[in-house]
């Protein structure tokens, strides 16, 4: 009975906001790189986590930083394929926001207590703290990334991020022949590679 | 130095698939035999990985980025900011809200009530879909394990991991499989009925209906001649006489039998059951009616029961054709209307089919 319950008011409110896509076409969009599905999925549930926020000590700034990590969690959790939808995608968001959110709290001691909430909360500390580990890795990237300088930066992005060719490149930055891009690009990678393996204290 | 920049040039290629099956298998064999040379391909990969990790959630946060600056901000602030009388206001919005829920409370129960008096069927249905999920553990799932059985395999095929069966949607390279067939997939090459081998990449996935579009990106790809068959949009009847083409072994093989269900497991409507001979190695492979239509697409079959397969309606392969993102298509995906294969007998319509029906191989 629960069951059916649950699966009516799910119709009727998808129906009410028709912009929000449904919890099986963010899936679906997200695994087929759909623009559009994510463009809809930010726009529809910001509001919710912009109230969360404005209503827990925080500003407008603070809820894009809490939202853009929740949606970056759900887009990993979904591309590694075993993504299982075990509750409402708004919970869900709603769930991992409310725990980045506390946890900030918690580190700028602005209070230790509880948040005051608008919606229902499942348990995703495990999600949030795996994705801690990639935040760290993807912070490391970016701060080696910008200590490599020019052109080494936009030659490494270009070959493994943007996948241009050795060609494209060795045209785009007047080198004389691709051997020389090569060389110029192997280098570029082992600075790289030093850097970002570099022990922490940088 | 040169050495070196040879060396992770390689690495690189074997990496990112771009080497061929042979070159990838002796490649396979110094990394056996070197130690130094196996740490420098996974601190690579580490690398690389991590590097490709940073490159997506770049891409993302600008894409949020500019989600976010379309939105009015200042109007969102003023309606979600903490009001004087908040409490007030949250008391308001339950008010409603509660009202909200009451009806739909109202009308579940109605539609409950309903359901359980006007069907029968329906209050079982649920129970089925549960089944379902144990059943699908006992089921086969048609891929086939290539690694161990090499002996009628020649060249590089040794190398490929699993193997299914596909076939063309378009003249220009659209195939269509499982999505099971190329789930773990690094790299993807389909094989024609002449031998030759083309490397294929994902444009569509879709788990939950078990399909997947793979497009040829093969340069050495030329497009085909109009498709022969065409895809049935309507359901079919029980006892209509079907067969199949696959690669269960590296030649095609022909299978013959009738549709035994419009269902699925256990009332699977997204399926047909089809009492038919398949084997490891038919998933994916085109299910076709006595004109040439395809019906389906080859799934699975059950564990326990002889000659009970399941395929997929061809209704679903249209869906995702539909939900593949324009732009990706390049242009528009063509159906033949007619359908040539009309009143041709088996064999004639076989001989046009089979140079649209594909081995799929999968490394990874």
């Amino acid at each position: 009975m629960g069951y059916h319950l649950h699966i009516n008011v799910l119709i009727v409110s998808n129906k009410l906001s028709s912009s929000v896509p449904t919890d099986r076409e963010v899936v679906l969009g997200i695994l087929n790189n759909s623009e559009d599905v994510l463009n809809r999925l930010y726009i529809g549930y910001f509001p919710m986590i912009l109230q969360l926020i404005l209503n827990n000590n925080g500003d407008e700034d603070d809820a894009k930083d809490v939202y853009q990590e929740a949606i970056i969690i759900l887009y990993n959790k979904i591309k590694s394929g075993d993504f299982e939808l075990s509750s409402k995608l708004k919970t869900y968001i709603y769930s991992v926001c409310r725990r980045i959110w506390l946890k900030k709290l918690a580190q700028q001691s602005k209070t230790t207590g509880n948040v005051s909430d608008f919606e229902d909360v499942i348990a995703v500390d495990v999600d949030v703290e795996e994705h801690e580990e990639k935040d760290l890795q993807f912070e490391k990237m970016g701060s080696a990334l910008k200590n490599l300088g020019e052109p080494c930066k936009t030659i490494i992005q270009d070959f493994y991020i943007n996948n241009l060719s050795m060609q494209d490149i060795c045209e785009k930055f007047g080198y004389t022949n691709t051997d020389n891009a090569k060389t110029q690009k192997y280098k570029c990678l082992q600075r790289l590679k030093k850097l970002f393996f570099k022990p922490d204290t940088a | 130095m040169r050495n070196e920049i040879e060396l992770e040039a390689i690495i690189e290629d074997y990496l990112l698939g771009k080497l061929s099956p042979e070159e990838k298998e002796g490649f396979e064999l110094l990394r056996v035999n070197d130690p130094a040379v196996d740490h420098k391909v996974v601190a690579h990969k580490f690398f690389l990985d991590s590097l490709k990790q940073y490159g997506d959630m770049h891409s993302l946060i600008q894409k949020m980025d500019k989600a976010h600056a379309e939105m009015d901000m200042e109007s969102l602030i003023e309606e979600y900011k903490p009001h004087p009388s908040y409490i007030v206001n949250m008391w308001r919005k339950n008010k409603s809200a509660f009202a909200i829920a009451a009806s739909f409370l109202l009308i579940s129960i109605f539609s409950i009530y309903s359901i359980q008096h006007n069907t029968k069927q329906n209050g079982t249905y649920e129970v089925m879909r549960r089944e379902i999920t144990n059943i699908k553990n006992s089921q086969n799932k048609l891929v086939r394990s290539l690694n161990a059985p090499a002996k009628q395999e020649k060249g590089h095929l040794n190398a490929a991991k699993f193997g299914g069966t596909g076939f063309a949607l378009t003249a220009n390279g659209y195939l269509c499989t499982n999505f099971h067939v190329i789930r773990d997939a690094d790299s993807i090459y389909v094989q024609n009925n002449k031998g030759d081998s083309y490397k294929v990449k994902v444009v569509y996935r879709d788990p939950q209906y078990d399909i997947a579009i793979l497009k040829i990106i093969d340069e050495s790809f030329s497009p085909l001649a109009t498709l022969p068959y065409k895809l049935k949009k309507n359901a079919i009847g029980m006892g209509e006489n079907v067969y199949t083409l696959g690669f269960p072994k590296d030649d095609a093989v022909l299978g013959e039998g009738y549709v035994s269900s419009r269902t699925g497991h256990g009332g699977d409507t997204t399926q047909y059951q089809v009492s038919i001979p398949i084997n490891p190695g038919n998933s994916g492979g085109p299910l076709l009616d006595n004109q040439g239509n395809i019906i389906g697409v080859i799934t699975a079959k059950e564990n326990q029961v002889e000659g009970a397969a399941f395929a997929i309606k061809s209704k679903y392969i249209l869906e995702a054709l539909n939900a593949i993102p324009q732009d990706s298509l390049g242009k528009k995906v063509a159906f033949s209307k007619k359908n040539p294969l009309q009143g041709l007998n088996r064999t004639r319509q076989i001989e046009k089919i089979e140079d649209y029906v594909y081995m799929i191989k999968v490394y990874n």
